[in-house]
Protein backbone atom coordinates (compact mmCIF):
# COMPACT_ATOMS: atom_id res chain seq x y z
CA UNK A 1 0.00 0.00 0.00
CA UNK A 2 1.21 3.14 -0.76
CA UNK A 3 1.48 5.97 2.38
CA UNK A 4 2.16 9.20 -0.14
CA UNK A 5 0.07 9.56 -3.21
CA UNK A 6 1.08 12.66 -5.69
CA UNK A 7 -1.47 13.14 -9.12
CA UNK A 8 0.64 15.90 -11.06
CA UNK A 9 1.36 18.41 -8.18
CA UNK A 10 1.82 21.94 -9.49
CA UNK A 11 2.74 25.11 -7.61
CA UNK A 12 4.08 28.35 -8.88
CA UNK A 13 5.59 31.52 -7.07
CA UNK A 14 4.54 34.24 -8.87
CA UNK A 15 6.11 32.70 -12.64
CA UNK A 16 8.61 30.64 -11.14
CA UNK A 17 7.54 27.18 -11.37
CA UNK A 18 7.98 25.25 -8.13
CA UNK A 19 5.96 21.80 -9.09
CA UNK A 20 5.77 20.90 -12.01
CA UNK A 21 2.73 18.30 -12.74
CA UNK A 22 4.79 16.27 -10.12
CA UNK A 23 3.89 12.50 -9.78
CA UNK A 24 4.96 9.63 -7.55
CA UNK A 25 3.76 7.45 -4.96
CA UNK A 26 5.32 6.31 -1.79
CA UNK A 27 5.24 2.62 -0.53
CA UNK A 28 4.39 2.18 3.31
CA UNK A 29 7.06 1.73 5.59
CA UNK A 30 9.81 2.92 3.23
CA UNK A 31 12.56 5.52 3.67
CA UNK A 32 11.69 7.52 0.89
CA UNK A 33 14.41 10.31 -0.34
CA UNK A 34 14.14 13.61 -2.05
CA UNK A 35 17.57 14.64 -3.39
CA UNK A 36 18.11 17.48 -5.55
CA UNK A 37 19.77 21.02 -5.27
CA UNK A 38 18.71 23.99 -3.84
CA UNK A 39 15.61 25.50 -5.21
CA UNK A 40 14.98 21.69 -7.05
CA UNK A 41 11.09 21.97 -5.51
CA UNK A 42 11.99 19.31 -2.10
CA UNK A 43 10.64 22.19 0.62
CA UNK A 44 8.00 22.90 -1.66
CA UNK A 45 6.77 19.36 -1.61
CA UNK A 46 7.30 18.76 2.30
CA UNK A 47 5.20 21.57 2.76
CA UNK A 48 2.20 20.83 0.06
CA UNK A 49 2.28 16.98 1.86
CA UNK A 50 1.89 18.68 5.61
CA UNK A 51 -0.61 20.66 4.60
CA UNK A 52 1.04 24.32 4.75
CA UNK A 53 0.95 25.42 1.25
CA UNK A 54 -2.12 24.87 -1.79
CA UNK A 55 -0.80 23.52 -4.59
CA UNK A 56 -2.26 25.58 -7.91
CA UNK A 57 -3.55 21.76 -9.58
CA UNK A 58 -3.19 18.22 -9.01
CA UNK A 59 -3.63 16.71 -5.43
CA UNK A 60 -1.84 14.53 -3.07
CA UNK A 61 -2.85 11.78 -0.33
CA UNK A 62 -0.93 11.15 3.07
CA UNK A 63 -2.58 7.78 4.71
CA UNK A 64 -5.32 8.47 1.88
CA UNK A 65 -6.54 11.62 3.29
CA UNK A 66 -6.24 15.29 1.54
CA UNK A 67 -3.64 17.25 3.61
CA UNK A 68 -5.88 20.23 3.31
CA UNK A 69 -9.52 18.75 3.85
CA UNK A 70 -8.63 16.24 6.17
CA UNK A 71 -5.84 18.09 8.11
CA UNK A 72 -7.11 17.29 12.19
CA UNK A 73 -7.07 13.74 11.00
CA UNK A 74 -3.83 13.37 9.35
CA UNK A 75 -1.91 16.02 11.47
CA UNK A 76 -2.29 13.10 14.43
CA UNK A 77 -0.72 10.93 11.91
CA UNK A 78 2.33 12.69 10.40
CA UNK A 79 5.58 14.35 12.51
CA UNK A 80 7.77 17.21 10.54
CA UNK A 81 10.82 19.08 10.95
CA UNK A 82 10.94 21.91 8.95
CA UNK A 83 14.05 22.89 7.32
CA UNK A 84 14.90 25.19 10.17
CA UNK A 85 14.65 24.16 13.82
CA UNK A 86 11.54 26.05 14.61
CA UNK A 87 11.57 26.39 18.33
CA UNK A 88 11.55 28.68 21.11
CA UNK A 89 14.86 29.65 21.40
CA UNK A 90 13.29 31.01 25.43
CA UNK A 91 12.33 27.62 26.65
CA UNK A 92 14.48 24.73 27.19
CA UNK A 93 14.93 21.35 25.10
CA UNK A 94 12.67 19.61 27.39
CA UNK A 95 9.96 22.43 27.54
CA UNK A 96 9.82 22.25 23.59
CA UNK A 97 9.39 18.72 23.08
CA UNK A 98 6.57 19.06 26.08
CA UNK A 99 5.10 21.71 23.97
CA UNK A 100 4.53 19.94 20.81
CA UNK A 101 3.91 16.94 22.50
CA UNK A 102 1.14 17.88 24.39
CA UNK A 103 -0.51 19.43 21.00
CA UNK A 104 -0.18 15.64 20.21
CA UNK A 105 -1.67 14.61 23.33
CA UNK A 106 1.05 12.30 23.75
CA UNK A 107 -0.15 9.79 26.59
CA UNK A 108 3.08 9.27 29.65
CA UNK A 109 4.44 12.49 28.08
CA UNK A 110 7.40 12.90 30.61
CA UNK A 111 8.43 9.20 30.77
CA UNK A 112 8.79 9.52 26.43
CA UNK A 113 10.19 12.54 26.47
CA UNK A 114 13.04 11.45 28.88
CA UNK A 115 13.28 8.77 26.68
CA UNK A 116 13.52 11.04 23.34
CA UNK A 117 16.17 13.59 24.96
CA UNK A 118 18.56 10.23 26.18
CA UNK A 119 18.09 8.92 22.46
CA UNK A 120 19.35 12.05 21.05
CA UNK A 121 22.14 12.53 23.91
CA UNK A 122 20.70 15.87 25.51
CA UNK A 123 19.59 15.01 28.90
CA UNK A 124 22.42 16.43 30.16
CA UNK A 125 21.48 20.03 28.65
CA UNK A 126 17.74 19.07 28.72
CA UNK A 127 16.80 21.88 30.65
CA UNK A 128 18.96 24.26 29.86
CA UNK A 129 17.27 27.34 26.89
CA UNK A 130 17.41 26.48 23.36
CA UNK A 131 18.93 29.54 22.07
CA UNK A 132 22.40 28.75 23.92
CA UNK A 133 22.69 25.51 21.85
CA UNK A 134 24.73 25.07 18.58
CA UNK A 135 22.87 24.74 15.15
CA UNK A 136 23.17 20.79 15.30
CA UNK A 137 21.96 20.22 18.74
CA UNK A 138 18.71 22.76 17.91
CA UNK A 139 18.13 19.86 14.67
CA UNK A 140 18.83 17.12 17.55
CA UNK A 141 15.69 18.95 19.76
CA UNK A 142 13.56 19.41 16.13
CA UNK A 143 14.00 15.95 15.49
CA UNK A 144 12.53 14.72 19.14
CA UNK A 145 10.11 17.17 18.60
CA UNK A 146 8.79 15.62 15.09
CA UNK A 147 9.15 12.22 16.28
CA UNK A 148 7.64 12.59 19.97
CA UNK A 149 4.09 11.49 19.14
CA UNK A 150 5.16 8.21 17.08
CA UNK A 151 3.74 9.52 14.19
CA UNK A 152 2.66 7.26 11.07
CA UNK A 153 4.83 9.33 8.28
CA UNK A 154 7.51 11.33 9.24
CA UNK A 155 8.20 14.76 6.92
CA UNK A 156 12.01 15.77 7.72
CA UNK A 157 13.46 18.46 5.66
CA UNK A 158 17.09 18.26 5.50
CA UNK A 159 17.13 16.70 9.16
CA UNK A 160 20.93 16.21 9.19
CA UNK A 161 22.27 19.39 7.86
CA UNK A 162 24.66 20.63 10.49
CA UNK A 163 24.76 17.51 12.61
CA UNK A 164 27.85 15.91 13.75
CA UNK A 165 28.57 12.41 11.68
CA UNK A 166 27.77 10.59 15.20
CA UNK A 167 24.97 11.56 15.49
CA UNK A 168 24.04 11.62 11.79
CA UNK A 169 24.88 7.73 11.85
CA UNK A 170 22.19 7.39 14.77
CA UNK A 171 19.42 9.35 13.57
CA UNK A 172 19.63 7.18 10.36
CA UNK A 173 20.18 3.56 12.41
CA UNK A 174 16.85 5.49 13.98
CA UNK A 175 15.30 5.84 11.10
CA UNK A 176 15.96 2.49 9.59
CA UNK A 177 14.31 1.26 12.98
CA UNK A 178 11.28 3.28 12.35
CA UNK A 179 10.44 1.84 8.98
CA UNK A 180 11.22 -1.63 9.92
CA UNK A 181 8.35 -1.17 12.42
CA UNK A 182 6.08 0.18 9.56
CA UNK A 183 6.62 4.11 9.69
CA UNK A 184 7.49 5.83 6.79
CA UNK A 185 10.15 8.60 6.12
CA UNK A 186 10.16 11.09 3.74
CA UNK A 187 13.48 12.91 3.98
CA UNK A 188 14.69 15.38 1.86
CA UNK A 189 18.46 15.95 1.02
CA UNK A 190 21.15 17.13 -0.80
CA UNK A 191 23.95 14.75 0.45
CA UNK A 192 24.89 12.19 -1.87
CA UNK A 193 25.78 9.95 1.00
CA UNK A 194 22.19 10.10 2.39
CA UNK A 195 20.47 9.44 -0.40
CA UNK A 196 22.71 6.01 0.12
CA UNK A 197 20.96 4.90 2.60
CA UNK A 198 17.19 5.22 1.58
CA UNK A 199 15.23 2.75 -0.02
CA UNK A 200 14.01 4.58 -3.15
CA UNK A 201 15.05 8.38 -4.02
CA UNK A 202 13.35 10.54 -6.44
CA UNK A 203 16.07 12.99 -8.17
CA UNK A 204 14.01 17.21 -8.45
CA UNK A 205 15.63 20.14 -10.05
CA UNK A 206 13.43 22.57 -11.05
CA UNK A 207 10.13 21.49 -9.65
CA UNK A 208 10.59 18.19 -12.11
CA UNK A 209 11.28 14.57 -11.15
CA UNK A 210 14.37 13.66 -13.39
CA UNK A 211 14.59 9.80 -12.38
CA UNK A 212 13.01 7.67 -9.52
CA UNK A 213 15.14 4.44 -8.35
CA UNK A 214 16.73 2.55 -5.99
CA UNK A 215 20.31 4.05 -5.17
CA UNK A 216 21.73 1.19 -6.40
CA UNK A 217 20.46 1.25 -9.21
CA UNK A 218 20.64 5.35 -9.98
CA UNK A 219 24.64 4.10 -8.86
CA UNK A 220 24.84 1.92 -11.83
CA UNK A 221 24.31 4.93 -14.26
CA UNK A 222 27.81 6.13 -12.80
CA UNK A 223 30.97 5.73 -14.40
CA UNK A 224 34.31 4.70 -12.60
CA UNK A 225 37.16 5.88 -14.04
CA UNK A 226 40.22 2.86 -13.47
CA UNK A 227 43.56 3.85 -13.61
CA UNK A 228 46.15 0.31 -13.99
CA UNK A 229 49.95 1.30 -14.03
CA UNK A 230 52.05 -1.87 -14.94
CA UNK A 231 55.75 -1.60 -15.80
CA UNK A 232 55.78 2.22 -15.85
CA UNK A 233 52.46 1.94 -18.75
CA UNK A 234 49.41 3.20 -17.21
CA UNK A 235 46.18 2.44 -18.74
CA UNK A 236 42.49 4.05 -17.86
CA UNK A 237 39.17 2.64 -18.39
CA UNK A 238 36.00 3.94 -18.11
CA UNK A 239 33.40 1.24 -16.60
CA UNK A 240 30.09 1.02 -15.02
CA UNK A 241 29.89 1.99 -11.04
CA UNK A 242 29.07 -1.72 -10.12
CA UNK A 243 31.07 -4.02 -8.35
CA UNK A 244 30.86 -6.35 -11.40
CA UNK A 245 31.54 -4.45 -13.72
CA UNK A 246 35.26 -3.88 -11.91
CA UNK A 247 35.69 -7.26 -11.26
CA UNK A 248 35.46 -7.79 -15.16
CA UNK A 249 37.71 -5.25 -15.96
CA UNK A 250 40.37 -6.75 -13.24
CA UNK A 251 39.88 -10.23 -15.39
CA UNK A 252 41.87 -8.86 -18.12
CA UNK A 253 44.58 -8.32 -15.54
CA UNK A 254 44.80 -11.97 -14.32
CA UNK A 255 42.10 -11.62 -11.73
CA UNK A 256 40.82 -15.30 -10.55
CA UNK A 257 37.70 -16.12 -12.69
CA UNK A 258 35.44 -17.08 -10.00
CA UNK A 259 35.57 -13.81 -8.20
CA UNK A 260 32.33 -12.02 -9.63
CA UNK A 261 32.49 -9.05 -7.52
CA UNK A 262 35.19 -6.64 -6.35
CA UNK A 263 33.91 -3.82 -3.91
CA UNK A 264 36.38 -0.98 -2.51
CA UNK A 265 35.23 1.14 0.51
CA UNK A 266 37.61 3.82 1.48
CA UNK A 267 36.78 5.52 4.40
CA UNK A 268 35.86 8.89 3.82
CA UNK A 269 37.02 12.31 5.59
CA UNK A 270 33.94 12.09 7.94
CA UNK A 271 34.75 7.98 8.88
CA UNK A 272 38.20 9.12 9.52
CA UNK A 273 37.27 12.02 12.01
CA UNK A 274 34.32 9.73 13.57
CA UNK A 275 36.78 6.74 14.17
CA UNK A 276 39.34 9.10 15.74
CA UNK A 277 36.95 10.17 17.95
CA UNK A 278 35.51 7.29 19.12
CA UNK A 279 38.89 5.69 19.51
CA UNK A 280 39.80 9.13 21.90
CA UNK A 281 36.40 8.65 23.96
CA UNK A 282 37.12 4.92 24.24
CA UNK A 283 40.37 6.09 25.97
CA UNK A 284 38.95 8.40 28.19
CA UNK A 285 36.61 5.96 29.63
CA UNK A 286 39.36 3.51 30.30
CA UNK B 1 -9.74 24.91 24.82
CA UNK B 2 -6.89 22.38 26.24
CA UNK B 3 -4.92 23.71 23.46
CA UNK B 4 -5.53 27.47 24.21
CA UNK B 5 -4.09 27.00 27.76
CA UNK B 6 -1.33 24.81 26.66
CA UNK B 7 -0.42 28.00 24.29
CA UNK B 8 -1.10 30.53 27.27
CA UNK B 9 1.09 28.60 29.73
CA UNK B 10 3.71 28.16 26.96
CA UNK B 11 3.68 32.17 26.44
CA UNK B 12 4.02 32.69 29.70
CA UNK B 13 6.97 30.24 30.59
CA UNK B 14 8.37 32.21 26.89
CA UNK B 15 8.14 35.72 28.49
CA UNK B 16 9.34 34.53 32.39
CA UNK B 17 12.73 33.09 30.20
CA UNK B 18 12.86 36.30 27.95
CA UNK B 19 13.78 38.82 30.88
CA UNK B 20 14.79 41.48 27.95
CA UNK B 21 11.56 41.98 26.94
CA UNK B 22 9.71 41.48 30.10
CA UNK B 23 11.80 44.28 31.14
CA UNK B 24 11.29 46.18 28.21
CA UNK B 25 6.68 45.46 28.24
CA UNK B 26 6.91 46.75 32.16
CA UNK B 27 9.79 49.58 32.29
CA UNK B 28 9.23 50.97 29.14
CA UNK B 29 6.15 52.40 29.56
CA UNK B 30 7.09 53.27 32.96
CA UNK B 31 9.80 55.29 31.33
CA UNK B 32 7.93 57.06 28.95
CA UNK B 33 5.01 58.62 31.37
CA UNK B 34 8.20 60.02 33.32
CA UNK B 35 9.27 61.41 29.92
CA UNK B 36 5.46 62.74 29.64
CA UNK B 37 5.71 64.45 33.40
CA UNK B 38 9.18 66.29 32.35
CA UNK B 39 6.95 67.35 29.05
CA UNK B 40 4.06 68.33 31.13
CA UNK B 41 5.85 70.60 33.91
CA UNK B 42 7.12 72.59 30.81
CA UNK B 43 3.30 73.54 29.96
CA UNK B 44 2.32 77.11 31.49
CA UNK B 45 0.01 76.73 34.28
CA UNK B 46 -3.02 77.65 32.94
CA UNK B 47 -3.10 74.24 30.86
CA UNK B 48 -4.74 71.85 32.88
CA UNK B 49 -2.35 68.88 32.55
CA UNK B 50 -4.06 66.61 34.80
CA UNK B 51 -7.02 65.75 32.31
CA UNK B 52 -4.43 64.77 29.60
CA UNK B 53 -2.53 62.53 31.92
CA UNK B 54 -5.03 59.68 31.91
CA UNK B 55 -5.43 59.63 28.49
CA UNK B 56 -1.58 59.85 27.52
CA UNK B 57 -1.39 56.89 30.08
CA UNK B 58 -3.76 54.56 28.14
CA UNK B 59 -2.10 56.04 24.77
CA UNK B 60 1.17 54.69 25.90
CA UNK B 61 -0.54 50.87 26.92
CA UNK B 62 -2.23 51.03 23.70
CA UNK B 63 0.93 51.61 21.91
CA UNK B 64 3.51 49.19 23.23
CA UNK B 65 0.88 46.05 23.73
CA UNK B 66 0.36 46.80 19.78
CA UNK B 67 3.95 47.04 19.26
CA UNK B 68 5.55 44.26 21.27
CA UNK B 69 2.40 41.71 20.20
CA UNK B 70 2.64 41.91 17.01
CA UNK B 71 6.08 41.54 16.56
CA UNK B 72 6.42 38.47 18.37
CA UNK B 73 3.50 36.74 16.23
CA UNK B 74 5.57 37.88 13.61
CA UNK B 75 8.71 36.27 15.18
CA UNK B 76 6.93 33.16 15.09
CA UNK B 77 6.21 33.16 11.84
CA UNK B 78 9.37 33.80 10.72
CA UNK B 79 11.40 31.43 12.89
CA UNK B 80 8.66 28.77 11.46
CA UNK B 81 7.10 27.84 14.70
CA UNK B 82 3.77 29.41 13.75
CA UNK B 83 3.45 26.67 10.72
CA UNK B 84 4.29 23.81 12.94
CA UNK B 85 2.42 24.49 15.42
CA UNK B 86 -0.35 24.71 12.82
CA UNK B 87 1.18 21.20 11.63
CA UNK B 88 1.22 19.81 15.39
CA UNK B 89 -2.51 19.93 16.01
CA UNK B 90 -3.08 23.27 16.95
CA UNK B 91 -5.95 25.32 15.54
CA UNK B 92 -5.97 28.98 14.72
CA UNK B 93 -8.43 29.85 17.37
CA UNK B 94 -6.47 28.29 19.75
CA UNK B 95 -3.03 29.50 18.64
CA UNK B 96 -5.21 32.95 19.04
CA UNK B 97 -6.88 32.41 22.27
CA UNK B 98 -3.37 31.32 24.06
CA UNK B 99 -2.10 34.40 22.96
CA UNK B 100 -4.34 36.56 24.48
CA UNK B 101 -4.53 34.34 27.06
CA UNK B 102 -1.07 34.84 28.06
CA UNK B 103 -0.71 38.42 27.28
CA UNK B 104 -3.82 38.93 29.47
CA UNK B 105 -1.49 38.50 32.55
CA UNK B 106 1.43 40.85 31.44
CA UNK B 107 -1.33 43.58 29.75
CA UNK B 108 -2.44 43.47 33.37
CA UNK B 109 0.66 44.00 35.02
CA UNK B 110 1.06 46.66 32.56
CA UNK B 111 -2.06 48.26 33.22
CA UNK B 112 -1.39 48.53 37.03
CA UNK B 113 1.86 49.88 37.30
CA UNK B 114 1.61 52.52 34.43
CA UNK B 115 -1.56 53.80 36.40
CA UNK B 116 0.50 53.07 39.95
CA UNK B 117 3.04 55.24 38.17
CA UNK B 118 0.53 58.57 37.11
CA UNK B 119 -1.18 58.54 40.08
CA UNK B 120 1.98 59.22 42.47
CA UNK B 121 4.20 61.47 39.57
CA UNK B 122 1.65 63.66 38.75
CA UNK B 123 -0.15 63.53 42.62
CA UNK B 124 -3.37 63.00 41.17
CA UNK B 125 -6.24 62.72 44.40
CA UNK B 126 -8.64 60.07 42.57
CA UNK B 127 -10.70 58.54 45.31
CA UNK B 128 -10.38 54.29 44.93
CA UNK B 129 -13.78 53.97 42.87
CA UNK B 130 -12.13 56.43 40.20
CA UNK B 131 -8.70 54.04 40.04
CA UNK B 132 -10.51 50.71 39.81
CA UNK B 133 -12.80 51.96 36.55
CA UNK B 134 -9.39 53.79 35.67
CA UNK B 135 -7.50 50.63 35.91
CA UNK B 136 -10.41 48.42 34.19
CA UNK B 137 -10.61 51.28 31.21
CA UNK B 138 -7.05 50.92 30.60
CA UNK B 139 -6.58 47.40 30.85
CA UNK B 140 -9.79 46.92 28.57
CA UNK B 141 -7.56 48.61 26.37
CA UNK B 142 -4.15 46.81 26.68
CA UNK B 143 -6.38 43.60 25.80
CA UNK B 144 -7.68 45.19 22.72
CA UNK B 145 -4.26 46.49 21.79
CA UNK B 146 -3.09 42.89 21.94
CA UNK B 147 -5.85 41.35 19.53
CA UNK B 148 -4.92 44.50 17.38
CA UNK B 149 -1.24 43.39 17.23
CA UNK B 150 -2.49 39.45 16.75
CA UNK B 151 -4.66 40.73 13.72
CA UNK B 152 -2.26 43.09 12.38
CA UNK B 153 0.95 40.37 12.65
CA UNK B 154 -1.62 38.15 10.04
CA UNK B 155 -0.44 40.71 7.55
CA UNK B 156 3.29 41.01 8.35
CA UNK B 157 5.53 38.42 6.99
CA UNK B 158 8.43 40.02 8.63
CA UNK B 159 9.05 42.60 11.35
CA UNK B 160 9.65 45.41 9.40
CA UNK B 161 5.82 45.15 7.64
CA UNK B 162 4.84 45.60 11.27
CA UNK B 163 5.76 49.13 11.30
CA UNK B 164 3.89 50.77 8.66
CA UNK B 165 0.79 50.09 10.85
CA UNK B 166 2.33 52.76 13.11
CA UNK B 167 1.55 55.69 11.02
CA UNK B 168 -1.93 54.08 9.92
CA UNK B 169 -2.87 53.01 13.49
CA UNK B 170 -1.19 54.76 15.88
CA UNK B 171 -0.38 58.64 15.25
CA UNK B 172 -4.19 59.06 13.67
CA UNK B 173 -4.90 57.88 17.25
CA UNK B 174 -3.02 60.75 18.62
CA UNK B 175 -4.62 63.55 16.65
CA UNK B 176 -8.02 62.24 15.87
CA UNK B 177 -9.29 60.11 19.15
CA UNK B 178 -9.63 62.89 21.75
CA UNK B 179 -6.14 62.56 23.00
CA UNK B 180 -4.90 66.30 22.28
CA UNK B 181 -8.50 68.23 21.35
CA UNK B 182 -11.60 67.35 21.17
CA UNK B 183 -12.57 66.29 17.40
CA UNK B 184 -15.76 67.74 17.35
CA UNK B 185 -14.19 70.53 15.34
CA UNK B 186 -12.37 68.54 12.68
CA UNK B 187 -14.25 67.55 9.27
CA UNK B 188 -16.52 64.81 9.62
CA UNK B 189 -14.47 62.55 7.54
CA UNK B 190 -11.69 62.89 9.84
CA UNK B 191 -14.40 62.07 12.67
CA UNK B 192 -15.78 58.98 11.51
CA UNK B 193 -11.81 58.06 11.24
CA UNK B 194 -11.15 58.93 14.84
CA UNK B 195 -14.23 56.59 15.78
CA UNK B 196 -13.37 53.81 14.00
CA UNK B 197 -10.07 53.61 16.44
CA UNK B 198 -10.55 51.80 19.80
CA UNK B 199 -8.92 54.47 22.27
CA UNK B 200 -11.50 57.12 21.65
CA UNK B 201 -13.78 55.04 23.48
CA UNK B 202 -11.07 54.62 25.98
CA UNK B 203 -10.40 58.30 25.82
CA UNK B 204 -13.90 58.97 26.10
CA UNK B 205 -14.47 57.07 29.51
CA UNK B 206 -11.33 58.76 30.90
CA UNK B 207 -12.53 62.01 30.15
CA UNK B 208 -15.98 61.49 32.14
CA UNK B 209 -14.62 59.00 34.85
CA UNK B 210 -11.99 62.09 35.98
CA UNK B 211 -15.03 64.32 35.92
CA UNK B 212 -16.70 64.66 39.95
CA UNK B 213 -20.10 64.06 38.59
CA UNK B 214 -19.14 61.05 36.80
CA UNK B 215 -22.09 57.94 36.87
CA UNK B 216 -21.20 54.62 35.19
CA UNK B 217 -24.19 54.78 32.85
CA UNK B 218 -22.74 57.61 30.99
CA UNK B 219 -20.33 55.36 29.81
CA UNK B 220 -21.81 52.22 28.81
CA UNK B 221 -21.93 52.23 25.58
CA UNK B 222 -18.31 53.47 25.09
CA UNK B 223 -17.54 50.65 27.66
CA UNK B 224 -19.41 47.93 25.06
CA UNK B 225 -17.98 49.75 22.01
CA UNK B 226 -14.50 48.91 24.09
CA UNK B 227 -15.17 45.45 24.54
CA UNK B 228 -17.05 44.59 21.08
CA UNK B 229 -13.41 45.45 19.71
CA UNK B 230 -11.80 42.28 21.61
CA UNK B 231 -14.31 39.73 20.00
CA UNK B 232 -14.80 41.92 16.75
CA UNK B 233 -10.54 41.50 16.37
CA UNK B 234 -10.65 37.98 17.60
CA UNK B 235 -13.30 37.22 14.58
CA UNK B 236 -11.12 38.94 12.38
CA UNK B 237 -7.91 37.35 13.49
CA UNK B 238 -8.98 34.07 12.96
CA UNK B 239 -10.43 34.73 9.64
CA UNK B 240 -6.83 36.48 8.46
CA UNK B 241 -4.45 34.32 10.23
CA UNK B 242 -3.19 31.91 7.53
CA UNK B 243 -2.74 27.92 7.79
CA UNK B 244 -1.25 27.35 4.09
CA UNK B 245 0.71 29.84 1.96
Amino acid sequence: MNAIEIVKLTKYYGKICALNKMSLDVPEGTIYGLVGPNGAGKTTLIKALVGSLQPDSGYAKVLDLDPLKDKWKLRQQIGYMPQSPALYDDLSARNNILFFGKGQHVPDLQKKVDEILSFAELTKRANDAVRTFSGGMKKRVSLCCALIHNPKIIFLDEPTAAVDPHLKMQSWILFRKLAQKGVTIFVSTHQMDEAMLCDQVTILRNGEILAVDTPQNILKLGKTNVKIITNNEEKVSVIDSTPQSLADELKKYGLEKNISSVELHSDTIEDIILSIVQEKEKGNKS
Amino acid sequence: MNHTFIIARRVLTQLKGDRRFLALSIIGPLIIVYFLKLLFNTFPPMIDVKSYTMPFTAFIVHFLSFILCAILLVQERINGTLERMMIGGFSKTSIIGGYTLGYFGLATIQAITVLAESIWLFKLSYDTKTVVLLFIVIWLLAIVSVMLGIFISTFAKHEAHVFPFIPLIILPSVFLTGLIIKPDGLPLWAQIIGKCLPIHYAVNIIHEIIKPTYTITDTLLDYGILTGYIFALLVLASLTLKETE
